[in-house]
């Protein structure tokens, strides 16, 4: 029996960034770390792609935002 | 007295003195009313992401201070007036800390709590590197 392409497709398991490093309060200065979690289009990654879990999607949602609102990040991508 | 933390674009278009001399002016404006530095980050020059008032630079200053709350009014009346800010963020650190201080209280005390079976695993671990 042929084996299914399906078979050898293995996904990656998604983790929480924040919940396994610890990083307990987003801070709106840490760019580089902000960046991660915005594509160039500078939409902010839904948890569902990022695996994020809910309690720091919420925080990191608010530092992007505090971010663009200080220049920092911007609002629409290139 | 709660611990905040005030973000600003300062204008580079200001002389250098100019621009200490403002910054001294709302440092002036919170010692008065009671505060105390903690401390003083600044960026300088940095690129904006994005034009404001067609300016596409702007010099970046964090401060964290501990100041009661009465003076933050007058101090963010003044900063919403001044031209010389592109923009601010004042922030209350303890309430945004809140959630982060409990979690490390937590998790300090689950590692008092658990040595004992800590000990286990990581003994193990050490035998299998000696090996």
């Amino acid at each position: 029996m042929k084996p299914s392409k399906k078979k050898y497709f293995v996904k990656r398991k998604k983790v929480c960034k924040f919940t396994v490093e610890g990083i307990d309060y987003i801070d709106y200065k840490d760019v580089d770390l902000l960046r991660q979690y915005t594509p160039v289009s500078g939409k902010i990654l839904p948890r569902r792609v990022t695996g994020t879990s809910p309690i720091y999607q919420r925080k990191l949602t608010r530092a992007i935002k505090r971010a663009r609102q200080m220049a920092l990040l911007a609002f629409v991508g290139d | 007295m709660p611990l905040y933390e005030l973000g600003m674009v300062v204008s580079t278009d200001l002389e250098t003195e100019e621009r200490e001399a403002f910054l001294a002016e709302i440092r002036q404006l919170l010692t008065a009313g009671g505060a105390t530095f903690v401390k003083e980050d600044v960026w300088g020059k940095r690129t904006l992401a994005y034009q404001i008032g067609h300016k596409r630079e702007g010099y970046y200053v964090f401060w964290q201070y501990e100041a009661p709350g009465a003076v933050i009014k007058p101090l963010e009346y003044k900063l919403k007036l001044s031209d010389q800010v592109h923009r601010f963020l004042n922030l209350n650190l303890d309430n945004e800390l809140r959630r982060s201080r409990k979690l490390s209280k937590k998790r300090a005390e689950r590692a008092r709590k658990k040595p004992a079976v800590a000990q286990g695993p990581s003994g193990a671990g050490s035998r299998v590197e000696e090996s």
